[in-house]
């Protein structure tokens, strides 16, 4: 989360190149701090390796395929989760809003269950469908599906009611009215939710992968951690890290496409 | 949601409307145990809602339930405090420098999204497997909202209240603290409320993968050893412990900002 794209830089960066480097410059001081660190023997190489011998770690990882198929599996259930919780959550959500009696269904069990950990549910999963990606996707759909359900909730609520009264005036169909103009309105808020689903996706997903499975991004860096191979452990999670973040501005910039007639995309840009 | 338990009036009426309110869950609670005693399925897959409390019982006899259960809490409160502490200052520094800002903005952008519980190993490695390493992740995982929340509590602080003080002559620590730092207050606490139960998830899921004491690893024990009574107990222990801090946050923010109507 960018907390703002920061206006501030010197006076003689002006140039949208020279303004990006100086924007990402502290990452590039982090890193070097970390590689002098280590080659200055100011800590133990063998609690952390220089970013160099990770970054070679990574490299091996990638050229012997081991990140990529471990990723794709991790990310096939984690957006494969995302997808189907964000599709259930946007219709009981939509349902909420719209039907009293759903509202009065659902929302004792939405309220109850929010706080529950998803992870809590994977030892159950394990006993019910043993290890693999149906345990997986389920923990990652029941995480992705609340915060799904409780934005699009509020985003329908927020429909100003004189907007449905005369749509309906003019005999705008049930129908019609929910894909016009109940959706669009309340599609901010939807992707609001969805961004936080996102963010517990990978998270469940690798929490998951740690607890009990075979394949993985999460697993590998387990079992590199476990074997004591510290530089291929960090050189996952770096994999990961950047993976997560990609994920994260690609739905951004998904989200300021498809609403770029939305008022408040510009406000609420970038963070959220 | 809730919000028509509290409206109703009198304890009858409360009473009444709280039944109403909760009858999806006695539902949900009914077809379970229906569907268990029916012997569709398994004891070893689903046991009885009755097995399930007969067990948490028995657990909470043997002190099964409190012992782990405040493990648990202590690394989830530990870590929320630090996070707490350094998601603070670091916020109202970056809302007050521009180096801070600076140096920190693009580090809390990468760092944010990042799934923090997959660094377990690494603080395994680093701070071993008992409090400490559960400690620190939890921090790490919650330092950045807080950070956030605090930033943009500070940040919100009308211009004409900073200038103002500081035409009258207010040093820039005073106005940190006697201005900045109260204002900022009510986006302070929504970040807690917003990140106690990251702070849970994060103590519970750890021990989990990492195990050394708590309610996770009680539950991953039970779970190796097939005793899914018992797993179920767990699992209704952690969600019972969130809804619980989630009410007492609630109040506690009644009580303590009085004058944010905002309550959400």
């Amino acid at each position: 989360m960018a907390v703002s794209v920061a206006a501030w830089s010197p006076a003689g960066a002006r140039s949208n190149w020279l303004r990006a480097v100086w924007h990402y410059l502290p990452i590039a001081i982090v890193l070097l701090v970390w590689q002098l660190a280590v080659d200055l023997d100011l800590v133990d190489r063998a609690f952390l390796p220089s970013f160099g011998a990770t970054l070679r770690a990574l490299w091996e990882m990638t050229v012997n395929g081991e990140i990529a198929v471990n990723l794709l599996v991790s990310i096939y259930r984690a957006l494969g989760g995302l997808a189907i919780g964000s599709a259930v959550g946007v219709a009981i959500g939509l349902a909420m809003a719209t039907s009293r009696r759903a509202d009065e269904f659902f929302g004792p069990l939405v309220a109850t269950t929010y706080s529950l950990p998803k992870t809590s549910l994977v030892p159950l999963f394990l006993l019910w469908f043993g290890i693999g990606d149906v345990t997986n996707m389920l923990a990652v759909l029941l995480a992705c599906l609340l915060p799904v359900i409780v934005s699009t909730y509020h985003g329908v609520k927020a429909v100003p009611a004189v907007i449905v009264w005369s749509a309906r005036a003019m005999g705008t169909s049930h129908r019609l009215i929910l894909w016009r103009i109940l959706l669009p309105s309340a599609s901010l808020s939807i992707f609001t939710g969805i961004r936080i689903a996102l963010g517990f996706c990978f998270v469940v997903t690798i929490s998951a992968e740690m607890i009990a499975a075979k394949t993985g991004i999460g697993k590998l860096i387990f079992l590199y951690g476990e074997n004591g191979a510290y530089a291929y452990m960090f050189g996952g999670l770096l994999a990961l890290v950047i993976v997560a973040y990609a994920a994260d501005r690609a739905l951004l910039a998904v989200m300021n496409y498809a609403l770029r007639w939305h008022d408040s995309i510009h406000a609420a840009h970038g963070d959220g | 949601m809730a919000e028509r338990v509290a409206a109703a009036h009198g304890p009858i009426a409360a009473v009444w409307a709280g039944v109403r309110y909760s009858y999806p869950l006695v539902l949900v609670l009914v077809a379970w145990e229906l569907v268990a005693r029916a012997g569709l399925i398994r004891p070893l897959f689903l046991p009885t809602v009755t097995a399930v409390f007969e067990q948490f019982w028995a657990l909470l006899l043997e002190g099964e339930i409190v012992a782990p259960l405040m493990v648990s809490l202590y690394r989830a409160f530990a870590g929320l405090a630090l996070a707490v502490a350094f998601g603070v200052i670091a916020g109202l520094l970056m809302a007050r420098s521009k180096w801070v800002h600076w140096a920190l903005d693009p580090l809390i952008s990468i760092a944010f999204p990042a799934p923090k519980i997959a660094f377990v190993p690494i603080f395994i490695l680093w701070f071993g497997i008992d409090h400490l390493s559960k400690i620190l992740l939890v921090a790490f995982t919650c330092v950045f909202p807080m950070i956030v929340a605090t930033y943009h509590g500070a940040v919100a602080v009308s211009r004409t209240v900073i200038w103002s003080a500081e035409a009258m002559g207010t040093p820039e620590r005073k106005l940190l603290f006697r201005i900045i730092f109260p204002a900022a207050q009510p986006y302070i606490f929504s970040g807690v409320r917003v990140t106690m139960p990251v702070a849970l998830i994060i103590a519970f899921t750890a021990e989990m993968i990492a195990g050394g004491g708590g309610v996770g690893s009680a539950l991953m024990f039970a779970q190796r050893f097939f005793q899914t009574p018992t797993v179920f107990v767990y699992i209704l222990v952690m969600l019972a412990t969130g809804l619980v801090l989630d009410s007492v946050m609630l109040r506690l923010r009644r009580r303590l900002i009085p004058w944010d109507d905002e309550t959400a």
